[in-house]
């Protein structure tokens, strides 16, 4: 259960992730991929129907470019739209975590056994 | 997994969508595998990394059926949306199938009854005048006109709430891969 949990957890913010990740520069989804596959261990093919979904809401902007090496690679670009929503999710995700942070409090910050004493 | 085995199964997965969708759908995957193998990643490596296809191919078309909804509201893209939605099969879209299958049965039948209503409106404002209608000429007129009209408001009622029925319906299928979204997602409705 916990483990459904974390996965949808970890797909809900990675929309404001990749967000995040385009604001600072333009990017292919290879490369957003893995980036993200390395920081939230997510599968990397769930890349695509996200970019999909951001490019049809209008969050994001596709273009060609040629790549080094083979065929031109289509780049990703943050849009106006995709600044405002990163925004808003930003605020509401630091607010969001705030009021968890309130809600675990001091002590469960202390690590160690506590945490294998859940699994098991 | 080789690479041409992932991009078989995802094709077939991908079943129903547009040619231009599924192409432009497997160029991504394709460059993806492309990318992969300039960094000296093997094919299997990188169709690990990308998960099960048919999984994907069936987040792709919920997703895909979920957009022309939105932009085109016409019962083709109705019916496109709502086989989507049961492609994501998950337990509890499962479970409520039946309920989901005579909802729509209740809509379809309310839809005939109306067309009926509205036919014999016009047969009555047609052949009523001539075949001594009770009440007169005017009245079967009168008795035509109201049961049409009566059933063109219906269906436009109708129409109101099955386009609610199916966003209700592909709102609960997306909280299936995007439930804590909602949470921290500003109000784009």
């Amino acid at each position: 259960m916990s483990e459904v949990i974390e996965t949808q957890l970890k797909k809900g913010v990675l929309g404001l992730c990749v967000l995040a990740l385009l604001s600072r520069g333009d990017s292919y989804a290879y490369e957003i991929a893995s980036k993200l596959a390395d920081a939230v261990d997510m599968g990397e093919g769930t890349i695509y129907p996200l970019m999909r979904r951001m490019q049809s809401e209008g969050l994001v902007a596709t273009y060609l470019e040629e790549s080094p090496s083979g065929p031109p690679r289509k780049y990703y670009k943050i849009t106006e739209t995709g600044h405002a929503r990163l925004a808003a999710q930003v605020a509401e995700w630091r607010a969001f975590t705030r009021a968890v942070d309130g809600l675990i409090g001091p002590q469960a910050a202390a690590p160690g056994e506590s945490e294998e004493a859940h699994d098991a | 997994m080789t690479r041409n085995e992932f991009i078989r199964r995802l094709k077939a997965g991908l079943k129903g969508m547009t040619s231009q969708d599924v192409a432009e759908i497997v160029a991504d995957y394709e460059a993806h595998f492309d990318s992969g193998a300039a960094e000296g990643r093997s094919e299997q490596e990188v169709a690990q990394a990308l998960g099960d296809p048919s999984r994907l191919a069936r987040e792709l078309r919920f997703e895909a059926g979920l957009r022309n909804w939105q932009t085109d509201r016409s019962p083709s893209s109705a019916f496109a949306a709502i086989i989507g939605f049961m492609g994501l099969a998950t337990i509890d879209i499962l479970i409520l199938l039946p309920i989901v299958l005579s909802v729509i049965g209740v809509i379809f039948a309310f839809y005939v009854a109306i067309f009926a209503i509205f036919v014999s409106g016009g047969f009555v404002l047609i052949v009523g005048p001539f075949q001594g209608f009770p009440g007169g000429a005017l009245a079967a007129i009168f008795a035509g006109l109201g049961l049409m009209g009566g059933s063109i408001a219906a269906g436009a009622l109708l129409t109101i709430v099955s386009i609610w029925v199916i966003n209700a319906l592909l709102w609960f299928g997306r909280l299936h891969y995007r439930v804590i979204e909602p949470a921290i997602k500003s109000d784009d409705a």
